[in-house]
């Protein structure tokens, strides 16, 4: 066990399995030489070689197309968007090839793809962007967004070995910004939501970056003590359904946090399945709080705006507690 | 039609100020509104030209009627919105786009706005309308159904006075169980299962029930002999068990616990006649009779009751009660009784003439126990009577004329009375 931040975390998971597994191999722009845009594969090109660690041309396109080809014949491609907004340009080979290719041939692709997303550091509407809600909707593809350091080597280790086409959403913010405890040599941690913090009044439901923000909105001095639990999904798809509905059946009521476009953001997903399916349980509406439908501005007092900020997470949950 | 009033529903219309076709300014009077008497003036929300007038003078309308119709013109449109009441405000978007912050949305001009819940003159109190929706969240109706709490009476804590969860939890967590003699006669959840029964038959459990009671005035020579008893000790032991949270003991399980010590005396009533055959019991086998609400009446049986308290037969006859109404019942739960107490008199009568369980000799029927004026003696044996308020009740005893007389039971009562009016307040 040591502690590390989230960003070494990701570079353990990444190291630990290029050791382990041969077919393990890494791609993205300047991820080799430079060591990566944000220095997650520091040293990995000098300990695996050119051929394990490859540098590519700025084209997201055959980024993708490329690891899907490498995926097929079996090795397992662990490629980069240096940003996650950049993998609009390699869209069209996750969702239409990436992920049918099962369904369509029977073949594996057992590809990951890492999008550092997010924002809140004045990064701009092109740096900033938390695309999750594209994937989940492209059938044949899981989603991973891990908010602890310990969970994004366990899940970065499971999207690996994972014999799907994997998403995985690092929040970029987070990298160096989180610190925990991190277990040693490897372990895959499971596809299924987490419980943050126990509470019986009220539940949040986050992941990324918003679980921190939901865990301090929520401190119990600052919400008159009221106990509020805080669910950190960390798997999109396939989405802890059980774990949602048993936190709504204890509390009653829910607020869902977004970092990403409210329209049709997972907490809308979310919130859809609750009114569906947790309907007897609840004393008050499924509220959500999530950026408006607009690009993240660059400009700083317009990002801390509209990102949703500790002040309005709270105060829809004491808008719910009293409701 | 605007609400005028709290508990205002309608209104008349008394006078028309303007004609159709007429321009109008904002405030300017538009009609005159007869409610209760009181007369009031409608003041226009909106500056415009009256297109329609739809309800004529003596005309009597429910409040949130369409009265009038009024063109507004699109310098207007702002004004008219915010005057006029939340039917006819358009939705609003809630994200940040040019028409956030502004309930008027750009409309072409000439928009007809009715003049509906408008701006109430500010003399009298605008109510808003009634919210449509539940009144009770989905877990709040839960909850109380399954602790039995009756929603209206719990305080809520929420927004508007709304019930939250914990409030109902709270009043189910405090709420007491009810007295085992109130609860054998009250309307039950408990339904028979269906059948396809033609119309115009009762029930099958009903026709059971009223075969057996047939055969029992048919087979018995039933009697029935009336005592009445002094119940201030049984009361005053029921409320010093209340006071001392033990389990709520009513007056029946005290009853039939006096019923069954003084069976002991009298053991010719702990019996069961079946045409000639005729057996005395040493165990009193206790049929409690349980209403089942609409759908008739069950007597489950507690056994060997003579071995138990008080308490204990509280408990006993709370949990039949209990398991009758939820069909919880097994055959054997209702066979075997050797003597029947029955209670139905929580709705307050005081007699009745109960029909014997066969194959028992006899059945005990408790009614309600009533407050009244009765002479007592002083206790030095003068003749200085005085009247004293105690609670009475009138206990009666169905008995089979061939298997006793009339002299045993009304022995067997004055036993069960004895008992009663010396009840040990301590319990």
């Amino acid at each position: 066990m040591a502690v590390m931040t989230y960003l070494e975390a990701i570079s353990d998971a990444l190291r630990e399995e290029l050791r382990a597994d041969e077919r393990v191999l890494v791609m993205g722009e300047d991820v080799g030489a430079f060591g990566g845009a944000f220095k997650v594969t520091d040293g990995f090109v000098e300990e695996f070689g050119e051929a394990r660690v490859m540098d590519t041309p700025l084209a997201e396109a055959a980024i993708v197309g490329t690891a899907v080809g490498a995926a097929v014949v079996g090795m397992r491609p662990v490629c980069e968007m240096q940003f996650a907004d950049f993998v609009a340009c390699g869209f069209d080979q996750l969702v239409n090839v990436a992920g049918k290719t099962h369904y369509r041939f029977g073949l594996a692709v057992p590809l990951v793809v890492r999008l550092p997303s997010g924002g809140g550091f004045s990064g701009g509407p092109f740096h900033s962007q938390s695309p999750e809600a594209w994937f989940m909707h492209a059938p044949g593809i899981k989603v991973l967004a891990p908010s602890t350091p310990a969970d994004a080597k366990g899940l970065l280790t499971a999207a690996i070995r994972d014999p799907n086409p994997v998403v995985f959403l690092e929040h970029k913010h987070l990298y160096r910004r989180i610190n925990g405890e991190v277990p040693a040599g490897t372990y895959e941690t499971p596809m299924t939501a987490r419980i943050a913090r126990e509470g019986s009044d009220l539940t949040v439901i986050a992941y990324g970056a918003m679980v921190h923000a939901a865990l301090e909105a929520t401190e119990p001095e600052q919400l008159d003590c009221a106990s509020v639990e805080i669910l950190d999904l960390r798997s999109l798809v396939p989405l802890d359904d059980a774990a949602i509905l048993a936190s709504v059946a204890k509390t009653s009521k829910v607020v869902i946090v977004d970092e990403a476009n409210e329209t049709c953001a997972p907490g809308a997903q979310v919130a859809a399945l609750i009114a569906d399916r947790a309907f007897e349980h609840l004393d008050g509406p499924v509220r959500r709080v999530a950026t408006p439908d607009v690009p993240i501005p660059f400009s700083p007092p317009l990002e801390q705006a509209v990102l949703p900020s500790v002040e309005r997470i709270r105060e829809a949950c004491r808008e719910l507690l009293e409701y | 039609m605007p609400q005028l009033g709290v508990s205002v529903v309608e209104g008349t219309v008394v006078a028309w100020s303007l004609a159709v076709g007429d321009e109008v300014a904002a405030d300017q009077s538009l009609c005159e509104i007869d409610t209760d008497k009181i007369v009031t003036d409608i003041p226009s929300p909106a500056a415009g030209t009256l297109t329609e007038i739809l309800v004529p003078v003596g005309e009597t309308v429910e409040v949130g009627t369409v009265l009038a119709r009024i063109a507004v013109d699109a310098s207007a449109a702002g004004q008219a919105q915010l005057r006029a009441g939340p039917e006819s405000a358009p939705p609003t978007r809630a994200h940040a786009g040019p028409s956030a912050g502004a309930r008027a949305s750009s409309s072409p001009p000439a928009r007809s706005t009715s003049v509906q819940d408008a701006a109430a003159p500010p003399a009298l109190s605008a109510s808003m309308p009634v919210a449509p929706g539940p009144r009770y969240s989905p877990v709040v109706q839960r909850i109380a159904a399954e602790h039995g709490v009756n929603l209206s009476l719990v305080a809520g804590t929420g927004r508007g006075g709304r019930v939250r969860k914990q409030d109902v939890l709270a009043v189910a967590a405090a709420y007491e169980p009810r007295n085992a003699d109130r609860s054998l006669h009250t309307e039950t959840p408990y339904r028979p299962e269906d059948e396809p029964e033609p119309a115009g038959q009762l029930s099958r459990m009903r026709r059971a029930i009223g075969a057996h009671m047939k055969r029992s005035l048919d087979t018995a020579a039933t009697c029935t002999t009336w005592m009445e008893a002094d119940m201030s000790r049984v009361e005053a032991a029921r409320r010093r068990a209340k006071a001392s949270a033990l389990l709520g003991v009513t007056a029946l399980p005290i009853v039939a616990r006096c019923a069954i010590e003084a069976l002991a005396e009298h053991p010719a009533l702990n019996a069961t006649l079946e045409g000639e055959r005729y057996t005395r019991h040493d165990a009193v086998h206790l049929g409690v009779a349980v209403s089942l609400g609409e759908d008739g009446l069950i007597v489950p049986v507690i056994r060997d009751a003579q071995t138990l308290s008080v308490e204990q037969l509280g408990l006993a006859i709370r949990d039949l009660a209990r398991r009758a109404r939820s069909g919880g019942l097994a055959p054997d739960d209702v066979r075997g009784g050797t003597f029947t107490v029955t209670n139905p008199g929580q709705f307050g009568s005081l007699m009745a003439t109960p029909v014997i369980n066969q194959p028992q000799v006899a059945i005990l029927d408790l009614e309600a126990i009533v407050k009244r004026p009765i002479v007592v003696s002083s206790d030095d044996g003068t003749d200085d009577d005085m009247i004293a308020i105690r609670p009475q009740t009138i206990l009666g005893l169905s008995w089979d004329h061939r298997a006793l007389d009339g002299a045993q039971a009304a022995q067997f009562l004055a036993a069960v009375r004895r008992r009663l009016e010396h009840w040990d307040v301590r319990g």
